[in-house]
């Protein structure tokens, strides 16, 4: 693998803002072959020691290559295979033996896989959800061999649509399948019980019955069915069950579960819900104008960035408090949370490659990346309190650390208009010449304007007779007759010395068909041959394009070029219908002797 | 080829049990990574999960098709998205976000009334969803049913204050021609909408006073709007071309100068910009501008005029013509048009084509004094004594009718000056506005740009007191009074 070091890689940014001089470069490696989100990112004192591991849930190819990584310092300490992708993962103490080491909790399908000292510990399974009885009735049906295949595929189907639990992956797949094969799939799946399962797509963490740092904490989760958990940090039993209108996809807890907590849930419909301990639905609802990106919990207030390129801050009850406007589309976020120093902070991955770092609505820093951020951690790594650590989307592996003498200001950094209004307009300088033609406008203003309508007239006149010449003559390639109306044009093809002659040619009469009509040529022998300069075409039937194809060689190779006439020609007349005049191009090649 | 002979023997043995049925995967596994990469705008790796998804619950996947569909409207597929939308549906009949999509994308194609009965359809499965209502009430305005959409929109509103229904049922009003209703409703989005939306509340408030006419109130409000949001293209455009009403050219420049910034290429701010050079007097400056504009938006006919009249000022009679003639192919139903025309003609010595444009330009007009007088003053100078009277008594009649209905009392100096030159010479205009004792004409506080005549003709020439058009995109159509006058 490439690295470069800290020193290598500061080069890069010395021309860059003071912003990022708030940073220490620790560490880049753009091909870690991380493939991961801020869900699937946490920082943990693994071992006890007081020094923090970095702890990633890798996406792999999204397919295979899926693992749980850990790092320590700038190298991987350990690597562990996991099943199926990971969906989130948390550190949590579940029990408060010594050392006080923490647990890491790996969400993946229907699974929670609990790992300690890196080791499996636990495979928690979601409780399978309730199966339409009627359903459980028709396959035990079918079991039994009561009803055959054709009778359960009706119930099926008249169960899908009226139901009001939806029917499980097996009876959907079997509504799927042709009737020859329905007969097999039965006989494989009747004697398995019948089963409804959902996978889980965020978790969190909440404290137990203390605040402390170092407290007990539960672990919460939302699954795709809409339900909410919050599970037992010892037993793994579910002490709790909400339910929302739609999917989760992230989540916000805080409190404490035995005291008042507070759930706070971004959904796949586009609502952010809020849950409390006293109710099992929703207490507040945040409708959003665009899908939720990233949702972080400042204080006692939720700051979330939404698709639409806007950032909008809201209290725990809901009410908007700002909205700010960003340049980019959001691809992360994080808090930047420093409680030495009593700084807190909204870290922003934008589409644009920056990381934006908002106070409430105020952009306070702005840092440059070399690649799109897809996932950002802020916390202590090693033994280092205010480490930044973001992913990319190439794969890429950031670690930053804020230096000590770093100050932020609370002011909007953001660019005012003052800077644009200073800007000169650019208004169009004029000549000498300008100024000359003018002074002469005024002086001359109604020679000049006698002599334009003059020649106006005269041009009008002159395009008027030259129309009628063409017209009278058939020079054009449109025909002017009322029985013959027709259009034609040509496209020349090839390098040469051969070329491809294609006329289409079309009536443009409404119903009536035109026959008898003939195509000549006229050209300087000297230059071109043509197999045929003359040759009649099929009756036009009417709007249809007739392309018709014929071949040129040119016979000099002197580089010139001329011009070929085509008429078209009806039969007992001398006078062409219409004529096309066709510009050769240069031949570029020599014809073969 | 070796389990096959081996599997014989094992179903000989025990026929009756089939082997182990698979797994079957769950069918939204995947979903929150599709989810995910979505919102991320991340679309090739969304479209390879959903590929791989597809293939693995064969085509079952309710959300991965879903997803797919919109990205591909996002494409511009419309139709592709539209039949995977009617898939969905087939998929999860219950649910009434299938079919507002697909009523979506039938909208998208065009197809509004196949869209409203998509929409009713959802409407049954859900009462209660704003966005239905609206989007119902949005496809009847397009098949011109103003009232099922009003119908529609009010029901939206009871259901959620969005501010685009307030926007579309102000438009609603506005199309029917019925601004009252539109203040009404412009003037309760006010009152309901959520302070956080500023620039929404801004604009809301702006349409609810300018409707109103009151326009102190509508630009202190986007004044408002635009400390707010100062880089507002629009804010800055309609706040700019207000200004310039009042003559306040340099403060309208400096907020043309940020939206230059942003929006470089805007043929209404060049034409503003250049008005502004025209109101500065800088002549020179104010042709490159409207040139500029002409450029990037030749079709334009305000800004054709502003040539017109620029060039005018100027004397340059033969160009001012021809920027009028390319106005007039555009706009042909203007009478102010076809008055600078005949300015321009009869400055170049044409005076019959004056005197027919002056005759179309009266027949079109309906208040612009400007156009009898000046008409007057042309006929008077041609020799015509009789029908420049009947133009001034024509101007005399307006202007009783005005101040009679209060519209306007004040009068530009320099058409009153002329006004009363003309009266003295006709003998007539005695009981004219102005000329009635203690009521003198109040001067504007705008600086008059006239010289002193300095013609051998007993009245001087024309007065050709134009309108400068300035477009304030889509906010205001009114025009600005810019006295452009000529020795």
């Amino acid at each position: 693998a490439v690295r470069c070091s800290a020193l290598e890689w500061s080069g890069c940014y010395r021309n860059e803002e003071i912003a990022s001089s708030k940073w220490l470069d620790a560490h880049y490696d753009p091909v870690a072959n991380l493939y991961t989100f801020s869900s699937c990112i946490a920082l943990s004192d693994l071992h006890g020691d007081g020094e923090n591991k970095l702890v990633v849930g890798d996406l792999g190819t999204g397919v295979c290559n899926v693992k749980l990584k850990v790092y320590r310092g700038t190298g991987v300490l350990s690597e562990s295979t996991l099943l199926d992708l990971p969906t989130g993962l948390v550190s949590f103490l579940m029990d408060l033996h010594e050392p006080r080491t923490p647990a890491i909790a790996v969400a993946s399908g229907p699974f929670i896989y609990v790992y300690k000292n890196l080791r499996p510990y636990f495979k928690f399974t979601l409780p399978s959800l309730e199966v339409n009885p009627l359903e459980q009735d028709v396959w035990s049906q079918a079991k039994e061999d009561m009803i055959d295949p054709m009778t359960l595929k009706e119930m099926l189907e008249g169960l899908r649509d009226k139901a009001e639990i939806p029917l499980s992956v097996r009876s959907l797949r079997f509504l799927m399948l042709e009737p020859q094969e329905m007969e097999n799939f039965v006989l494989l799946h009747k004697e398995q019980p019948i089963r409804r399962q959902t996978v889980i797509t965020c978790i969190g963490m909440l404290k137990k019955n203390m605040a402390d740092e170092d407290a007990v904490s539960c672990l919460v989760i939302g699954t795709e069915n809409g339900d909410v958990y919050i599970l037992d940090p010892e037993a793994f039993t579910i002490l709790y069950k909400m339910s929302l209108p739609s999917s989760p996809t992230l989540m916000d807890v805080t409190g404490q579960f035995d005291v008042e907590f507070r759930i706070t849930v971004a959904c796949r419909n586009g609502n952010i819900y809020i849950l409390r301990r006293d109710s099992p639905k929703p207490k507040y609802c945040i409708e959003l104008s665009s899908h939720p990106v990233g949702l972080v919990r400042m204080g006692k207030n939720v700051v979330v960035g939404c698709t639409h390129e806007t950032l909008h801050g809201y209290t725990q009850k809901g009410k908007k408090l700002w909205t700010a406007y960003l340049p980019a589309p959001v691809t992360a976020m994080a808090l930047m949370d420093l409680p030495t120093r009593g700084f807190q902070a909204v870290l922003v991955g934008l589409a644009n490659c920056e990381v934006h770092m908002y106070r409430d609505k105020n952009l306070i820093s702005t840092i440059k990346t070399p690649d799109v951020v897809t996932s950002i951690c802020f916390g202590r790594y090693g033994r280092e309190d205010g480490t930044l650590i973001m992913t990319t989307k190439g794969g890429g592996l950031i670690v930053k650390i804020l230096k000590r003498t770093a100050v932020f200001d609370d002011r909007d950094s953001a660019p005012g208009p003052p800077i644009a209004q200073s800007i000169r307009l650019n208004v169009p300088k004029k000549t000498k010449l300008y100024v000359d033609q003018t002074l002469r406008e005024r002086e001359n203003a109604v020679a000049m304007h006698r002599a334009f309508q003059m020649d106006l007239s005269r041009l009008r006149l002159a395009a008027a007779r030259a129309y009628v010449k063409a017209l009278e003559s058939s020079l054009t390639p449109m025909s002017a007759s009322l029985t013959e109306p027709l259009k034609m044009n040509a496209v020349v093809q090839g390098l040469g010395p051969s070329f491809k002659l294609t006329l289409n040619i079309q009536n443009t009469a409404s119903c009536r068909p035109v026959m008898n009509l003939a195509i000549s040529f006229l050209y300087d022998e000297n230059l071109y041959s043509m197999r045929t300069a003359f040759f009649k075409i099929p009756l036009l039937v009417p709007g249809l394009n007739y392309p018709i194809d014929t071949f040129v060689e040119c016979l000099s190779d002197k580089g010139i070029s001329d011009i070929i006439k085509v008429f078209v020609l009806r039969e007992g007349k001398s006078a062409p219908l219409l004529t096309a005049h066709i510009n050769m191009p240069v031949s570029e090649g020599l014809a073969l002797n | 080829m070796k389990t096959d002979v081996q599997l014989p023997a094992a179903t000989d043995l025990k026929k009756p049990r089939p082997k182990k049925a698979p797994e079957l995967p769950i069918l939204e596994r995947r979903n929150w990574l599709i989810h995910l990469h979505y919102i991320r705008k991340d679309y090739e790796t969304c479209k390879a999960i959903i590929k791989e998804q597809l293939h693995e619950t064969q085509g079952m996947c309710e959300y991965a098709v879903y997803v797919q569909a919109l990205i591909m409207r996002l494409e511009g597929k419309i139709q592709q998205s539209l039949e995977l939308f009617q898939s969905c549906a087939i998929l999860n009949p219950k649910s009434s976000d299938n079919l507002k999509q697909v009523a979506r994308s039938l909208f998208l194609l065009g197809k509004h009334k196949a869209a409203i009965e998509v929409y009713n359809e959802a409407a049954r499965l859900n009462q209660k969803d704003w966005e239905i209502s609206h989007n119902l009430g949005v496809c009847y305005i397009y098949t011109k049913d103003f009232r099922s959409a009003e119908e529609q929109l009010n029901l939206a509103l009871q259901l959620n204050k969005h501010d685009l229904t307030y926007m579309m049922l102000g438009k609603i009003h506005l199309l029917q021609g019925d601004t009252e209703k539109a203040i009404d409703v412009y003037k309760s989005a006010v009152e309901y909408v959520s302070i956080h939306n500023l620039t929404f509340k801004h604009t809301c408030f702006i349409l609810y006073t300018m409707l109103l006419g009151k326009y102190q109130k509508a630009f202190e409000h986007l004044g408002n709007a635009l400390t707010y949001d100062p880089n507002n293209f629009k804010a800055i455009l309609a706040a700019g071309s207000m200004m310039q009403t009042h003559g306040d050219y340099d403060v309208a420049m400096n907020k043309y100068r940020v939206a230059a910034y942003s929006v470089p290429e805007s043929p209404p701010l060049w034409n503003n910009i250049g008005m502004c050079f025209f109101g500065k007097k800088k002549y020179v400056a104010a042709i490159s501008c409207l040139k500029r504009a002409n450029y990037l938006s030749p079709f334009d006919w305000k800004i054709l005029y502003n040539l017109g009249l620029v060039h005018l000022t100027m004397q340059q009679y033969a160009s001012a013509f021809h920027f009028l003639s390319a106005a007039i192919n555009l706009r042909p139903r203007m009478s102010e048009l076809y008055m600078l025309l005949a300015v321009a003609l009869t400055n170049l010595d044409d005076a019959d084509n004056a005197r027919r444009s002056y005759e179309q330009a009266v027949q079109l007009d309906e208040s612009n004094l400007l156009v009898n007088l000046n008409f007057a003053v042309f006929l008077y100078n041609q020799g015509d004594k009789k029908a420049a009277l009947l133009q001034f008594q024509e101007m005399e009649r307006k202007v009783n009718t005005q101040v009679d209905s209060n519209i306007n009392t004040e009068f530009d100096p320099e058409l009153v000056e002329m006004a009363q030159k003309l009266g003295a010479a006709l003998q007539a205009g005695e009981n004219l506005y102005w000329s009635k004792p203690g009521k003198d004409s109040k001067s504007s506080q705008r600086s008059s740009s006239s010289k002193p005549s300095s013609s051998q003709q007993p009245l001087g020439t024309n007065q050709a007191l134009g309108q400068a058009m300035s477009s304030a995109a889509g906010y205001s159509k009114s025009m600005q009074i810019t006295a452009g006058a000529e020795p």
